[in-house]
């Protein structure tokens, strides 16, 4: 039974940090460029949440509906003003940009909300779901169902749609696919857009989970990371693999390691995928 | 010294008849002169206190708390013409710098406050680890330190003369809490442990761990987790499966927080749930709502304590108020001992009739006071040792105090859900 429950913790868990590094993927995995202003991002999500249901009394629900356009635009001006322009940059430009703006961001962020701690409290709460013995919290779920509606729906836009076609054909070769008529950068705008919609997605529900603060952006940056590295780039399902086998990780090795060997154990992983398996579970050769 | 100045200025301007911008600037200069070149006499007047704190980064919101205990404290010495210096009126000024909660930075920006900026006395930063690294740099210079929020007695057992603290060792805190467990629910018998792995949290559950044992408390789980950790429901599973009575939890208030989530998240329930330290702070209460109710915790300090005190401030419900005039909030213990950190310099020097450092070293150990803050006596080690921490219980979404008895505010009520 109590198996059962680790079992559940982690499967949950693993679909929290798929719903972090989703967008972080995307962003990396197609456009190549870090961004390190994905957590702060995610922060802001939180704090659109939890500012519009104490102020205007609007549910999370409605709030993903706000936040999703908004951050997209937020992130296509961002790509379209700043980062279009070393985007043909070695990496570590872009790396540094993405660092410096997130400097500017999270430190707005302390200026405009401070550093405390809050978490958005739903009235009636959501409470918890019973399975014979085993207990999962609604909210979780609700991430969870929103991390897997959402990694379908970005694998459907890259595969299918003209958009998305066009993002991959830029990531394969920016030179061809520019001979070929795709119009580069507001494709590339069009994919940090969808990046930032998701993480300011995941930050409103994140909001009935985490406690919110400036401070938090990092600890999320942390696990995009690591999911990613072992979910492997350039493929959308991985983040979802990545982050399962993260949350698996951490749950049974608390269990039965402790505790405090939970995140030293994930990072161990981490390193054993950078030595062995580079490309993670799913990524494609060419990504890295 | 620039305030003078801008005042200076401003006195000249509205000095000014004619609209002139050349005599304008012709009469600050005349009037920032002698303030310039003055700097000198003025500073002998001044009473500097140095203030290393980590103003940005994580530990940010600590530092903002530390810095308006003080800034209160200034302000009122200040305001009652400064603190008497053998028969002389000297103002005092605090002198911040920011170590940006990174400790070996704490040790460089202590050393730096008393070569460079030459202040006469200096507060801890913040915590146990950083004040007692930052110890060594103010005891090689003789410098006289507070340490308003360093509790664990590893700080204090390195033979130092120069450091004073005023949090008791973290025993005084557990010893009454289970005290009053052990009398009000005897049916409590089984206890589980869980604290951060860090300096001060886990130095206080190790304190839990020996009160439990000593009232003969079983404890049927200890575990630590490690600092950024984003769940809990492994480490909670764990303690569910041991039914426990009563669950002992430690860590900073974004840990408490999430932890206080996902316990309601498994549907955790005992008589006794106790948090350390968060709970004594209004943020806390904001941000886990109905489930704060029957969280129990203990401080040093709560606002409901009413102590007859001889420092500036006297009265506790004095300072409880001079602070929510200033700040619109209550202050709790990290606030409060900050201000009263800088109260037992003040009565140091007063009675030291002198700012030399040997005396107001030698003024602090002697002293024997009471503040708004409690007793004041420091041990033979130099932290405080005539406190007794109140035990407190949130109750409909406000603290309460449950002991020591001669403040009450309620009985101690069983059952968090």
């Amino acid at each position: 039974m109590f198996i059962l429950q680790i079992l559940a913790n982690g499967i949950v868990l693993g679909c929290l940090y798929a719903c972090i590094a989703a967008g972080f993927s995307l962003v990396w995995g197609v456009l190549n460029v870090i961004n390190l202003m994905h957590g702060s991002f995610i922060v802001l999500g939180s704090y659109l949440a939890w500012g519009a249901y104490n102020s205007l009394g609007l549910s999370p629900w409605l709030t993903l509906a706000i936040a999703a356009p908004l951050f997209y635009a937020f992130g296509y001006l961002v790509q379209r003003g700043l980062l279009n322009r070393v985007i043909a940059a070695p990496v570590l430009v872009t790396l540094t940009l993405t660092f410096g703006l997130d400097l500017i961001l999270n430190n707005a962020m302390i200026l405009a909300f401070k550093a405390d701690y809050r978490r958005l409290i739903l009235e009636p709460a959501l409470g918890t779901l019973a399975m014979g013995p085993v207990v999962v919290p609604v909210d979780r779920i609700v991430a969870m169902g929103f991390a897997l509606v959402l990694t379908g729906a970005l694998y459907l836009i890259l595969r299918k749609s003209r958009v998305g076609r066009a993002i991959i054909a830029v990531r394969l070769d920016r030179d061809a696919a520019t001979l070929m008529g795709v119009r580069v950068k507001p494709t590339y705008a069009a994919a940090f857009g969808l990046g930032a919609a998701m993480a300011g997605c995941a930050g409103v529900l994140l909001a009935l989970i985490f406690p919110i603060s400036p401070l938090s952006a990092i600890p999320y940056l942390g696990k995009a990371f690591v999911v990613c590295v072992l979910g492997g780039l350039g493929s959308v399902p991985g983040a979802v693999v990545g982050g399962l086998l993260l949350g698996l990780v951490e749950s049974f090795g608390a269990m039965a390691f402790g505790p405090e060997h939970a995140v030293t154990l994930s990072f161990a992983l981490l390193i054993l995928f950078l030595i062995f398996r580079p490309q993670g579970l799913l990524g494609k050769r060419g990504f890295e | 010294m620039l305030a003078t100045a801008a005042n200076r200025i401003r006195t000249s301007r509205s000095g000014v008849k004619s609209g002139s911008v050349a005599r304008l600037f012709v009469s600050a200069a005349v009037a920032l002169a002698p303030a310039l070149f003055g700097a000198h006499a003025q500073a002998e007047d001044v009473i500097r206190v140095g203030a290393p704190l980590p103003l940005t980064g994580p530990l940010a919101p600590e530092a903002v708390k530390q810095q308006r205990g003080y800034d209160l404290w200034a302000e009122h010495v200040n305001a009652a013409g400064g603190i008497d210096v053998g028969g002389k009126k000297m103002k005092v000024e605090i002198v911040y710098t920011d170590y940006q909660s990174n400790t070996p930075r704490a040790v460089q920006a202590a050393e730096k406050l008393i070569t460079q900026e030459k202040v006469h006395f200096l507060f801890s930063p913040f915590g146990s680890g950083a004040a007692k690294a930052a110890s060594t740099v103010s005891e090689k210079y003789g410098v006289p330190t507070i340490a308003p929020t360093a509790s664990s007695s590893q700080v204090y057992d390195q033979g130092y003369k120069y450091l004073f603290g005023t949090f008791t060792p973290n025993d005084t805190l557990t010893n009454p809490l289970s005290d009053i467990v052990v009398e009000k629910a005897p049916d409590v018998k089984r206890v589980a442990i869980l604290a951060r792995n860090d300096l001060f949290p886990l130095a206080i559950a190790q304190e839990m761990e020996k009160s439990a044992k000593q009232r003969k408390l079983e404890v049927v789980s200890f575990e630590k987790y490690a600092i950024n950790t984003m769940d809990h429901s492994a480490a909670l599973a764990q303690i569910k499966s041991m039914n426990p009575h009563w669950i002992f939890v430690t860590g900073y208030i974004n840990d408490l927080i999430l932890l206080r989530k996902q316990m309601a998240d498994q549907r955790i329930e005992a008589p006794v749930v106790t948090m350390i330290a968060g709970p004594a702070y209004q943020e806390f209460i904001d941000a886990t709502g109905a489930g704060a109710e029957n969280i129990s915790s203990a401080a040093w300090w709560h606002p409901a304590v009413q102590y007859k005190g001889s420092d500036i401030f006297g009265t506790t419900e004095n300072y409880v108020k001079a602070f929510q005039a200033k700040y619109k909030a209550m202050p709790d213990y990290g606030e409060a001992s900050s201000s009263v950190a800088g109260a037992l310099f003040q009565i140091a020097i007063e009675k030291a009739g002198s700012i030399e450092r040997a005396k107001v070293r030698d003024a602090l150990a002697n002293l024997d006071v009471m503040t708004f803050w409690g007793p004041v006596r420091f041990g033979e080690t130099g932290q405080i040792n005539s406190l007794e921490p109140p035990v407190f219980q949130i109750q409909s979404g406000k603290t309460v105090v449950v002991h020591p008895p001669e403040i009450k505010q309620g009985e101690f009520k069983l059952g968090v859900k």
